[in-house]
């Protein structure tokens, strides 16, 4: 059965107003539903490629297509669909939210002012959160979190959230190795059991290997594309990574070792 | 006590001045909550200025005869929009630093424009320039309390209607344009009225209190309160405070109510980053004495992961 593709990119190309560009020739499809990560060093245009398929930032040429919308003229289609976490750095602090408040907003925002919470909505968010085993803190101040704690209510704001395409910027970024447990233990249940597609950044392929079906490797444009296995060679990885990266091979599965994510975990 | 309450029934300055605190204190709750938030106080200070500028602009107009119906409150409304509009714009991908480039800019901007436009104006003219900088709460017409209610009331409703997309647009600007959020509106909104706001609170009390009532308590209340309702309760509570008790000092002793009302803003700041420190002290005992225990388990566990672990990686 052909359907319409998770993602798909023409030609696209994106310059930052400062003259940067930070993707150049990028072409490729991923077929719908997956679960896929996108890797590549830091400043490798992982996060641009995202805000690019959201909406956020026009391409420069080229076109990008999220489950068959153009993000440039059906903007609005994409984003009925998407529930995004953007990269950590991006959530402000100075604001005094609640972790309630963080994981309703994955709820709220989809709906119109004066977006009040129902009893629906709370019992959803709290089960999001009980999927990140963060439950106990509904209360809590998020930014008096730690930030694994706080991309566990990330990943849970998305959990709670509608919408059959899950965007996550990084979120094992910070976390120690209890929450990266929790956080792809969590995302792999979802994707297991809903009809869901879950596009994870993340710059260390290794915690979630097993779990992803397409990986897309960047280095400013394209670099390889397919399973993780594929994607695992030591010559791509030393394209992305540089000469000191390597590949071991360990019960059935390659981990990728760069100098950028240090030793992996065998589980 | 019973002599402060008749003086102020017969005195219609008093009433417009404690008026014009309420009004002040719900402009200082509304818009220097979310300034805070945004980590955008100094746009407080930067519009004050720019309304400044903008009242030369206005005065020029007039007096030149260019734009005789030109009043120069229009300017002060006008110019105070346009630093709203600019730091907006620079803001509009959530990028704060960019923001207070802006502020800055418009800030240098329209004093720079004031100081020029000095010089052609009538010199009997230029203190209603500097009235914008001090102001005085004691000497508002029914004119300036019906604006100041106007706006005061209007940025009210708006904040009570939109409380939570604000909120969204300062914790997550990129994600609440991505769940399909019409971000960009709440961001200008806010930022607009809180402008006009801020503009006509600097023409009643003068630019220096305004920055004080807006941000000092706001500034406070964040360190302390944790809900964002807590925040704009509280700040609404210290801004009125503060200004209530400079009015009544002013009636005592021989001193300017904006002033001890700025200082005692100010001083609320003080006061709550010292308490945050002592509660943060008292906390990090507790949980030394309680935790102690359990930490040394976890760092033993660690210690025989991270060797397990090593094995490990010399195998293969
Ligand atoms: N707002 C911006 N303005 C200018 N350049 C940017 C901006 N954001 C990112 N870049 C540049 O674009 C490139 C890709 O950035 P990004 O997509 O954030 O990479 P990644 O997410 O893979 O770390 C980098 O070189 C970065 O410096
Ligand atoms: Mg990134």
């Amino acid at each position: 059965m052909a359907t319409t593709p998770l993602l798909e990119a023409q030609n696209l190309a994106v310059r930052y107003p400062n003259g940067e560009l930070a993707l150049h020739n990028v072409s490729f499809t991923i077929k719908s539903p997956s679960f896929m990560a996108i890797i590549g060093p830091n400043g490798s245009g992982k996060s641009t490629l995202v805000k690019a398929a959201l909406g956020l930032i026009k391409p420069f040429r080229g076109t990008i297509k999220v489950l068959g919308y153009d993000s440039v003229k059906q903007a609005s289609k994409i984003r009925k669909q998407i529930r995004y976490v953007p990269q950590r750095d991006r959530i402000e602090l100075a604001v005094p939210m609640k972790v309630k408040d963080i994981v309703l907003m994955g709820r709220l925002l989809k709906k119109l002012p004066p977006r009040i919470a129902s009893s629906k909505d709370i019992e959803i968010a709290r089960d999001a959160l009980r999927q990140v085993n963060m439950d106990s803190l509904w209360n809590h101040p998020f930014p008096e979190l730690s930030g694994g704690q706080r991309q566990r209510v990330l990943v849970a704001r998305a959990l709670a959230g509608e919408g059959s395409v899950l965007v996550l910027d990084e979120p094992l970024a910070g976390t120690d190795v209890e929450s990266q447990d929790l956080i792809v233990e969590a995302l792999g249940r979802y994707h297991r059991e809903n009809d869901v597609s879950i596009i994870m950044i993340t710059h260390d392929l290794n915690p979630i290997h097993t779990l992803v079906q397409d990986v897309l490797l960047l280095k400013n444009t394209v670099i390889g594309i397919g399973e993780p296995c594929s994607i695992m060679e030591p010559e791509l990885i030393k394209k992305v990574y540089g000469p000191t990266a390597k590949i071991v091979e360990h019960s059935g599965h390659r981990y990728c070792l760069t100098r950028d994510s240090g030793f992996d975990r065998h589980d | 006590m019973i002599d402060i309450i008749q003086v102020i029934v017969s005195s219609p300055f008093l009433q417009r001045a404690l008026f014009a605190a309420v009004l002040v204190a719900v402009i200082a709750a509304a818009s220097g909550t979310f300034l805070v938030f945004r980590g955008l106080s100094f746009m407080a200070s930067g519009v004050a200025h720019a309304a400044l500028g903008g009242t030369a602009l206005g005065i020029f107009l007039q007096e030149s005869g260019l734009v005789p119906w030109f009043d120069p409150i229009l300017g002060a409304l006008l110019f105070s929009i346009l630093v709203a509009a600019f730091t907006g714009y620079a803001g509009e991908s959530g990028i704060t630093q960019k923001m207070e480039v802006a502020v800055g800019v418009s800030f240098a901007l329209s004093m720079s424009l004031a100081v020029f436009l000095m010089y052609y104006i009538p010199p009997y003219r230029v203190p209603q320039i500097w009235g914008y900088l001090v102001g005085d709460i004691l000497l508002l017409n029914d004119f300036d309390i019906i604006m100041l209610m106007s706006t005061a009331v209007l940025l009210g409703v708006i904040t009570l209607m939109f409380n939570k997309e604000f909120v969204y647009v300062s914790v997550d600007m990129e994600g609440s344009v991505a769940h399909g959020m019409n971000a960009r509106m709440y961001h200008y909104a806010m930022l607009i009225v809180s402008a006009l706001a801020i503009a006509l609170a600097t023409k009643a009390v003068g630019a220096i209190l305004v920055y004080a009532i807006l941000v000092a308590p706001a500034a406070a209340s964040n360190e302390l309160v944790k809900s964002v309702r807590g925040v704009i309760f509280s700040v609404f509570l210290i801004a009125l405070i503060a200004e209530l008790i400079g009015l009544i000092t002013s009636f005592v002793v021989y001193v300017s109510p904006s002033a001890i009302a700025g200082i005692l803003a100010a001083l609320s700041y003080i006061l709550a980053l010292q308490i945050r420190r002592v509660r943060e002290r008292v906390q990090t005992e507790i949980e030394e004495t309680s935790l102690a225990p359990e930490d040394l388990v976890e760092t033993f566990n660690q210690s025989i992961t991270i060797e397990q672990k090593g094995d490990h990686n010399h195998e293969h």
